[in-house]
């Protein structure tokens, strides 16, 4: 498999030494009433989607996480196993698609949202469902990653699944226009690079530095993506 | 106002996250849902599991008379109030 695509604009939360981080000027849009129910991963997201997408456009969006808010899901787990009875509030936010709901609210966005848990696959599948979004005939599809790291809960050793630290990255996809050009493909050999958590900041300095092409061995396959000159 | 409307007050304040409002900023009799204070269907799952752990009092959606309950800060003080004096 192989496809060419735009990488319009891209933003990440949270942000590059030498950018400001202030997350209040990138939350301040966001009604109050909603603010309220943002978790931190929640607001790591929104201050990564507010850089990429302006508060009137309407985009189909897909969102990619290994783990969501399974800290969230632990912690409730724990009440339970307490005999305490959970927040209904907090159970609406621990779930899987629970943020890109968030985000609809947040932006009126009321064209598709995707939400994925890609498992081993790490980042290329939210590609592949973005990819067929812009063939379907979409102008444009935001993709957005987002992970924090995994409750000391969970054994991470040896699996490579989780990074010390929070981060989501936000990706402006379109078919043709302005910026960078990239070739996805994937091919037979196999691996073992970790799921998304441990692409993430890989991702991120493919992005940032001069180097020209980004692979993925996975335990089935693997995905490659590569600058096209202009 | 009384003091549990006061103490009703501060624990939807705090249940329900408003982290801007305070207890002077909410009207007893104002309607708490949509258009008045704006809570939505979660703030009331999340009020009746408050009051519930708080004064013991359970909410039954299919007997009880929810909408008037919720109707607003006295309404759901009325309310509390009949079910202390009949238990």
């Amino acid at each position: 498999m192989q496809s060419d695509f735009i990488l319009s604009k891209w933003s990440v939360w949270p942000p590059l030494p030498l950018q400001p981080a202030n997350p209040a000027q990138w939350l301040a849009n966001v009604p109050p009433m909603l603010k309220r129910r943002l978790t931190p991963l929640a607001k790591t997201v929104f201050c990564a989607v507010a850089q990429c997408l302006d508060e009137d456009v309407m985009v189909p969006a897909v969102f990619s996480s290994a783990h969501g808010e399974l800290t969230k899901s632990l912690s409730m787990m724990e009440m339970l196993e307490a005999g305490e009875e959970i927040s209904p509030t907090g159970f609406s936010l621990s779930v899987h698609n629970a943020i890109a709901g968030l985000f609809s609210m947040a932006w009126k966005n009321k064209l598709q949202c995707t939400v994925l848990a890609p498992g081993e696959e790490g980042m290329a599948p939210a590609f592949i469902e973005g990819l067929g979004l812009l063939q379907e005939g979409a102008e444009r599809v935001l993709l957005v990653f987002y992970d924090e790291p995994l409750p000391a809960f969970y054994p991470s050793s040896p699996y490579r699944l989780s990074s010390d630290t929070s981060c989501a990255l936000a990706l402006m996809i379109a078919k043709s226009g302005a910026g960078q050009a990239l070739t996805v493909s994937s091919s037979a050999s196999t691996g073992n690079d970790g799921e998304q958590p441990v692409q993430l900041p890989a991702f991120i300095r493919f992005l940032t530095e001069p180097q020209t092409r980004l692979t993925f061995c996975m335990p089935r396959r693997n995905w490659s993506w590569e600058k096209r000159p202009d | 106002m009384s003091s549990l409307e006061n103490e009703l007050k501060k624990l939807i304040i705090e249940s329900l996250d408003l982290e801007d409002i305070g207890v002077d900023d909410i009207d007893s009799h104002e309607a708490l849902f949509n258009e008045g204070l704006g809570l939505d269907s979660i703030d009331a799952l999340e009020l009746g599991l408050a009051i519930r752990k708080k004064y013991n009092i359970r909410i039954d959606s299919e007997k009880d008379d929810v909408v008037n309950i919720f109707a607003s800060v006295a309404a759901l003080a009325e309310f509390i109030d009949s079910e202390q004096r009949a238990a």
